[in-house]
């Protein structure tokens, strides 16, 4: 019975061709150990080199955004070190191409300020998303980040296609809302 | 002045600066969970350095990073900015760039450099993956 039950879960994700999945905390130290998985995995899957990295890099400003902006956090929320947060992360094939999907609750005041940031993405071709970044690598960094307001120009650089995103209002908590992006490679 | 060595982790490169033998070098792989803290203290020991180095002093600096993620990219172009002063002052700065030969962001990252960082004798170094 043990067995049957956990078959029948991997037998869903196999269906759907996804070739890692992880729902939890993500901490510096699962970002790292989750990157040697990947990596592995990727050299199995077969992937070329310039697309490993494009779903590498993916990964982690993925799964780094979840780290320093869910709103399901175990540490404090003013820590920017040693952080613990909470989302989901999957890799998975489809046709000829790899998709990344995560998904993190966050704030519902913060909704408006993130789908102003990639809204515009949307619509960009790759040229402009490149002489975005290079735009943004010059700036000031934006007070409201941890990083270097370039983690969603990366991910559309590092795209196929346009990223596609969600929010979904918590249906019991309407302070919460689950932000869901996901990156076709 | 002091050589700055930091060893690398799974997710932070090494930092290796003689200094002394004016040889300054980056290697690994960068997505620390806090790239402003990991870099700012490389960045103020080189600031330290380039402002007590003789005018005509020749420095070579080789980076080597297989990845780095948004974040690093940031304080990467910080570093190199501070480097590139340098060389407006005077100083000799040589810039190795190792990338792997199909790694095009990392080459265009270099590009990147290239054309804000006019200053740095940038020689660009692409490495057989095989």
């Amino acid at each position: 019975m043990l067995y049957e039950e956990f078959d029948e879960f991997w037998q869903v994700a196999r269906k759907r061709h996804i070739i890692f999945f992880y729902v939890g905390y993500f901490s510096q130290h699962v970002v790292s150990a989750i990157s040697q998985t990947i990596k592995a995995r990727l050299d199995t899957a077969g992937a070329a080199g310039p697309t490993r990295r494009r779903i590498f890099s993916s990964f982690v400003e993925m799964s780094q955004n979840i780290m320093h902006y869910s709103s399901d956090t175990l540490t404090p929320d003013m820590q920017d070190e040693g952080q613990m947060r909470r989302g989901s992360f999957c890799i998975g094939m489809k046709g000829d191409s790899f998709f990344l999907l995560c998904a993190n609750p966050v704030s519902t005041e913060n909704v408006e300020r993130i789908r102003a940031r990639l809204e515009p993405l949307h619509t960009m071709s790759m040229e402009e998303i490149k002489s975005a970044y290079k735009k943004a690598l010059r700036e000031e960094t934006p007070e409201t980040s941890k990083g270097a307001g370039l983690g969603f120009l990366t991910l559309a650089r590092d795209a196929s296609a346009p990223l596609e995103f969600e929010f979904v209002q918590e249906a019991h908590d309407p302070d919460t809302t689950v932000f869901c992006i996901k990156a076709i490679i | 002045m002091e050589p700055l060595y930091i060893n690398a982790s799974p997710t932070s490169p090494e930092i290796d600066f003689r200094f002394a033998q004016h040889t300054l070098s980056i290697k690994g792989e960068s997505y620390p969970e806090n790239a402003a803290a990991f870099y700012g203290p490389v960045i103020h020991s080189l600031r330290d350095y380039l402002a007590q180095c003789e005018a005509d002093t020749e420095i070579t600096v080789h980076v080597s990073l297989a990845y780095f993620n948004s974040s690093s990219t940031k304080m990467l172009f910080t570093l190199f900015e501070a480097l590139n002063d340098a060389a407006l002052a005077g100083k000799r700065v040589c810039l190795n760039w190792y990338h792997d030969e199909d790694d095009d962001t990392i080459l265009e990252f270099g590009q990147e450099l290239q054309d804000d960082f006019g200053a740095l004798d940038f020689i660009d170094h692409p490495v057989c993956s095989n």
